[in-house]
């Protein structure tokens, strides 16, 4: 009698888990960049696919032939610390103008199959010029070209266009660089995620953007996530779309998020989260997806004890920024849970004169306020702090980083 | 087809307007049967064909005089008139008219421009009225009552009609073309010119065939009349002028035997091969699904991407006026959704420690390398522990699956009677033994037994077999007796033999050995 069976259950449920976790990493897997993680959800599709969709109301669509796995990530962001970033080293994140470019580009190449970089970007100069809103694109600045070969890049990696001859890197030292694209329209349109086109949400008609957008811009951001399957009113019709919408806003958060405290949920998400069946789906949906779940009074979190389903990870040591984070968190946590910009700036250069060999970038004069605005970052994107005026306060999952007796002891002894 | 040298090059150079003007004034005069034109009458009639630049004496005759080079213009002496002075005698004396070669040119010019500016058309009204006209000509040959007049001028419009369909089919063919290979410039007027053209086709192609068939019916009466006798009759009613040049006649009665030939080859080929109309419907036919298909596409294609392109165009404009650069990351991401989940990667050696009512700060901490907080790095410990020895898990593996096949191996060893014995022979079994014989007796009773009552099976491997023969009356129950339990049951006659089982062995000697042991 042999456990075959088993061990193919087994095998089975950590894929699942795997793909599931890979997904929420990166919502869109291409063959090319990424063989295995797209065979891996290719193989493990349906149970994948019914994961997302029941916990989260999101829907995954693999196209084994075109080579993409794409997991439609539908809410409405409350955390910019997940920018789009340049292909480059150091990761930049996106500024306003490769944002606005990456748009254009998108849409101009909808239109072609196959174009060259020259001729995108005289078309990028057109559709600029001819729109009241949009800069002007000037192909004979160097920074302008940086910013549009930065949008292209974007648009390689996801596998929307496909360099067919040459390197879109050159087009920055020339705007008389040769590169030829092939473009993936499916998968451009598949680009846009949120339920509702923003050319359907119409800014009014007669206002300018310029007025109008910066005004409305978080209504329009709840606009572009609208579905109408939650009912389209704001209250939902009927007991089951209030339920699929509670479990979905709730899961939503729970998945995507490093922690979500209670304060972060709606009275309603709280008690469906609190409710027997709440707490039962939840330690379901964490066990097939291979996330633990750590429930306290003040909150949930979801951990990926493999860090798979992360961009990144505290604490680490990949950054002087991450060890100062770690470091200042002790401090902030260490007293009443609040502390103020100016103390932990001290710290800092205490920090920098115990460890001599940091990057420069944090020597010299503000050196060491530059340390603490990055650790304060990493504290923030990971849910553990709160930037209030010039008061720092850690939130409640701080102190599960706190030291304890034993390690503050070590420390002790070796500093 | 051999053009006479020089005989379009009035349309060529930087004075080619004039000249065209030239001989269109001599064209219009022509009409009005005015064939000889001096100086001054030239210059009347150039104002009337709209040449309105000033011109001297010395560039129009120069232009004539170019004219006449080319052969296009003769020139003669006009002498009966009575001139009074000489210059009067200078400017009136030399007259000018177009030859034929000028006739043809200019003939060859206005049917350029006319084929320019004209658009082909599939009529079928005039598939019809070539049909009527060969209706009236089989009537008109059978009643030899009617002049000859009449069949001349009803064969002049039958070929007139044919000639129209041939310029006409000719002309739409080479714009159905260009139409389907264009890519639009225009997308909107061009879907809008695909559709009409679709719904052209298809009303023409309606009932072609029975027009065409109609037509070929009508042909064949005619020509069981006589072509022959139709053209002969159709030659009187011409009235022919005489002409210097031989016999005009038998020219003429060529060219309608070319054209008569041309119609057979349209509707009723003399070889049997595929009439042109027959092409035509074929070529129609194609084209309306060719058009189709590129009507899908556009159609689709403006459905899906133009309205993703508007949502891209407006997203630009929503980046471009963003007030703060934490919304730009915001729109990003719930626009686009490309962003990574986060999540913490150290947990708790064992989360059921501490419940969920428990708060944050009264909760343990989770170990954070001590390496990390005093020197700036981590021993990995957390990382390298998560990646999977891939060596040592197979390794692992290979040694459960190796104990497991012994421990198997073990059983049935332990089973093998080494020839027939009784169940309560067995006595004491280890656990696991007597799950392997339990299965063996299973799949024994459920197998049918044969004449003897003795039943027979297999492992699923087909390795180990048992037979097992029904107790004898007289014997009582078999007990068998395992750390766990006791077992009692039918104290059945077994045989188990297992490969390279141990036939030497005596089967009293291995249940007393499990009995006692």
């Amino acid at each position: 009698m042999s456990n075959l069976a088993n061990q193919l259950v087994i095998a089975e449920r950590e894929e699942v888990a795997r793909a599931i976790r890979l997904l929420l990493a990166t919502p869109l897997i291409g063959a090319g960049a990424a063989p295995e993680a797209f065979d891996l959800v290719r193989r493990r599709r349906e149970p994948v696919e019914k994961w997302f969709d029941y916990y989260c109301g999101w829907s995954l669509i693999v196209e084994p032939r075109l080579g993409y796995a794409r997991l439609a990530k539908v809410r409405v962001a409350t955390d910019p610390t997940r920018p789009a970033r340049r292909h480059r080293t150091g990761r930049a994140p996106f500024d306003r103008r490769r944002y606005t470019l990456l748009c254009v580009v998108a849409a101009e190449l909808l239109g072609v199959p196959v174009t060259t970089v020259g001729l995108l970007a005289d078309r990028v100069v057109q559709a600029s010029a001819v729109d009241p809103v949009l800069p002007p694109f000037d192909t004979s600045s160097r920074a302008e070209r940086m910013a549009f070969v930065d949008a292209l890049r974007l648009l390689e990696s996801v596998g929307a266009v496909d360099v067919v001859d040459g390197a879109t890197e050159s087009f920055v030292d020339s705007a008389d660089a040769k590169v030829l694209y092939r473009v993936d329209a499916t998968l451009l349109m598949r680009l846009l995620a949120a339920p509702v086109g923003a050319s359907q949400v119409a800014v009014t008609p007669g206002r300018s953007h310029t007025d109008e957008v910066p005004l409305r811009f978080t209504e329009l951001l709840t606009r572009l996530s609208r579905e109408r399957r939650y009912g389209d009113a704001d209250e939902p019709v009927s007991e089951v779309q209030r339920n699929l919408r509670l479990r979905h806003s709730v899961f939503r958060k729970l998945v995507d998020d490093p922690v979500v405290h209670r304060d972060d949920l709606t009275p309603s998400e709280l008690a469906y989260l609190e409710s027997p069946t709440g707490g039962q789906l939840l330690r379901r949906a964490a066990d097939q997806a291979g996330l633990l779940v750590e429930e306290r009074a003040e909150g949930v979190m979801l951990i990926d004890p493999d860090g798979v389903a992360t961009d990144s990870r505290f604490p680490d040591d990949s950054g002087n920024a991450k060890v100062a984070a770690l470091l200042l968190l002790d401090v902030i946590t260490a007293g009443e849970g609040q502390v103020a910009v100016e103390q932990l700036r001290t710290e800092a250069d205490a920090l920098l004169g115990r460890f001599p060999r940091w990057a420069k970038g944090y020597r010299g004069e503000d050196g060491a306020t530059r340390l603490v605005a990055d650790a304060l970052d990493v504290l923030r994107a990971f849910g553990l702090v709160r930037l209030d005026g010039g008061v720092v306060r850690a939130r409640p999952a701080a102190t599960r980083y706190a030291v304890t007796r034993t390690s503050a002891d070590d420390v002790e002894d070796e500093s | 087809m051999r053009v006479p040298p020089e005989m379009f090059r009035f349309t060529t150079g930087e004075r080619a307007e004039l000249y065209v003007a030239i001989l269109h004034a001599f064209g219009e005069a022509n009409e009005r049967l005015e064939t000889a034109l001096g100086l001054d009458d030239v210059r009347a009639r150039l104002r009337s064909v709209g040449w309105l630049d000033p011109l001297d004496d010395e560039d129009l005759t120069g232009a004539l005089g170019s004219l006449r080079d080319w052969r296009l213009l003769d020139v003669t002496q006009n002498h009966a008139e009575n001139y009074r002075t000489a210059d009067e005698y200078e400017r009136r004396n030399l007259q000018y008219s177009l030859t034929k070669r000028g006739e043809a040119a200019l003939a060859g010019v206005v049917h350029a421009m006319g084929v320019l500016a004209s658009t082909g058309a599939l009529q079928t009204a005039v598939l019809d009225a070539i049909a009527d006209r060969l209706g009236e000509l089989v009537a008109q040959l059978g009643d030899p009552g009617v002049p000859d007049r009449r069949i001349f001028s009803t064969l002049v419009e039958l070929e007139g009609h044919l000639e129209a369909l041939r310029g006409n089919t000719k002309q739409f063919n080479g714009e159905l073309q260009r139409l389907l290979r264009a890519e639009g410039a225009d997308q909107e007027t061009f879907r809008e010119v695909k559709s009409a053209t679709v719904a052209y086709l298809q009303e023409f192609t309606t009932n072609l065939e029975q027009r065409a068939h109609a037509i070929a019916n009508r042909v064949e009466l005619v020509e069981a009349r006589g072509v022959a006798l139709l053209h002969h009759r159709a030659l009187v009613g011409a009235e022919l002028p005489p002409t210097s040049g031989g016999d005009p006649a038998v020219a003429w009665s060529e060219l309608r035997r070319a054209r008569w030939e041309g119609l057979r080859a349209w509707f009723l080929p003399v070889d049997g091969g595929t009439p042109r109309v027959r092409q035509l419907f074929v070529v129609a036919r194609r084209a309306i699904i060719a058009l189709l298909q590129v009507l899908d596409r556009i159609t689709e294609s403006r459905r899906r991407s133009t309205s993703a392109a508007a949502d891209f165009r407006e997203l630009a404009r929503w980046f471009a006026v963003a007030p703060a650069e934490e919304d730009l990351h915001l729109l990003w991401s719930t626009a686009f959704g490309l962003g990574s989940a986060r999540h913490a990667h150290l947990a708790h050696p064992d989360p059921e420690l501490v419940g969920s009512s428990a708060r944050w700060v009264d909760a343990p901490p989770v170990e954070v390398s001590a390496l990390l907080r005093s020197a700036g790095r981590t021993e990995r410990f957390s990382r390298t522990g998560r990646v999977r020895d891939v060596a040592a898990v197979k390794a692992a593996r290979a040694e459960s699956a190796r104990a497991e096949r012994a421990a198997l191996k073990a059983a049935w060893d332990r089973l093998d009677t080494g020839g027939g014995m009784r169940l309560s022979q067995f006595g004491r079994l280890d656990h696991e033994v007597l799950e392997r014989l339990l299965d063996l007796l299973g799949r024994a009773l459920t197998a049918a037994p044969d004449r003897h009552g003795v039943h027979r099976a297999t492992t699923g491997d087909g390795r180990v077999e048992i037979l097992l023969g029904p107790p004898e009356a007289h014997r009582g129950q078999a007990v068998l007796r395992t750390p766990r339990g006791v077992f009692t049951g039918p104290d059945y006659d077994v045989e188990i033999r297992t490969p390279g089982g141990r036939a030497a062995r005596r089967p009293q000697g291995a249940a007393g050995g499990a009995a006692t042991g």
